[in-house]
C-alpha cells in the first residue's frame, strides 16, 4: 500500500552543471556551555573558496579547492576534489551570532547557544 | 625474445608500474588507522624537470613535519595533533591524531641542492629538480 513517503520522488537534490569531483570532509562535533563547535578538515580550501550556509535549521558547508599541480601525475592515492556537507542544526542556535576560523586547511565553526538554551546557574541560600 | 611490439609496451608499462610502486613505501606507521593507505595521501607528478609530491596534511604548519633527503629517497615524518578543546563534550570525532613516517623512493635522480617544499593550508607540496644528467634533454633532427 502506498504510503506519503513512498511517494516521494527518489532525487531531491539539485545537480551541478559542472562536473567536479566532491567529497565528505572529516568533522568533528564538541559542545560546551556556550556553543557547539565544528571542526572540519578542508585542505587545499582558502577562506574565499569556503561557503558557509545557514537555512532555517539546515547547515551546509562548501569547500572549493585550489587549483592542483598540472603535470604528468606517477602515482595518485588522492584526487583533489571539493568538499561539500550538510548538518541539521539543533533547536537554539544563535544564528546571528556564529563565527569561523580557516587556518592550515582546519574549518573551526563556533554555533553559540541562544542565551536563554544556556544552563542558568540557581544560587543556593543557606537558610 | 621481446620482438613484438605489444610485449615490449607491456613490459615498459610494467617497470613503470614496479618503479612507482616502489617509490611509495611505508616504513612505519602508528597511531590509529582511519585509512587503509599509507598516510598522508600524496600524489606524485613529474613535470619533465622535476618531481612533485603533493600530500594532503590538514592542520599541520611546517614546524610539524620533517622533510630528509637520502639519495633519492625522500622522507617525510610528523605527526598531527588533534585539538579537542579543554572543557567541550564530545558529540563526534572523525579527525583522528596520529604519527607518521614515509619514504618516497624517487624514480630518477635529483639535485639535493634544488629542493623545495611549502606546506600552505594543509597542503604539502615537495619540488625536488631532476638531476642535470637525467632531464630531457632536446636532440636536434638536421634537415637533411
Amino acid at each position: 500500500m502506498a504510503t506519503k513517503s513512498n511517494l516521494r520522488p527518489s532525487s531531491q537534490r539539485l545537480e551541478n552543471v559542472e562536473e567536479r569531483p566532491t567529497g565528505t570532509p572529516r568533522v568533528d562535533v564538541y559542545e560546551n556551555e556556550q556553543e557547539l563547535l565544528l571542526v572540519c578538515d578542508l585542505p587545499g580550501v582558502t577562506r574565499d573558496a569556503l561557503g558557509i550556509h545557514v537555512d532555517q535549521d539546515e547547515l551546509v558547508l562548501e569547500g572549493r579547492r585550489s587549483a592542483g599541480i598540472s603535470a604528468t601525475p606517477l602515482a595518485s592515492e588522492f584526487r583533489a576534489t571539493d568538499f561539500r556537507r550538510e548538518f541539521r542544526l539543533p533547536r537554539g542556535i544563535d544564528r546571528e551570532k556564529i563565527e569561523a576560523e580557516l587556518k592550515a586547511g582546519v574549518l573551526a565553526l563556533h554555533l553559540p547557544k541562544a542565551a536563554s538554551l544556556r544552563p542558568r546557574r540557581i544560587e543556593v541560600k543557606s537558610g | 625474445m621481446f620482438g613484438n611490439d605489444f610485449d615490449t609496451t607491456l613490459r615498459l608499462m610494467d617497470q613503470l608500474r614496479r618503479q612507482v610502486d616502489r617509490a611509495f613505501d611505508e616504513t612505519e606507521r602508528q597511531g590509529p588507522l582511519h585509512r587503509s593507505t599509507s598516510y598522508p595521501p600524496s600524489n606524485l607528478y613529474d613535470t619533465g624537470t622535476a618531481f612533485v609530491i603533493e600530500a594532503e596534511l590538514p592542520g599541520l604548519t611546517d614546524k610539524d613535519v620533517e622533510i630528509t633527503l637520502t639519495q633519492d629517497v625522500l622522507g617525510l615524518s610528523g605527526q598531527r595533533q588533534v585539538d579537542a578543546p579543554e572543557g567541550y563534550s564530545v558529540h563526534r570525532q572523525e579527525r583522528a591524531p596520529f604519527r607518521f613516517s614515509r619514504s618516497y623512493a624517487l624514480p630518477a635522480k635529483v639535485d639535493p641542492e634544488r629542493v623545495g617544499a611549502v606546506l600552505r593550508d594543509g597542503v604539502l607540496v615537495i619540488t625536488l629538480e631532476k638531476a642535470v644528467e637525467v632531464k630531457p634533454r632536446r636532440i636536434q633532427v638536421k634537415a637533411s
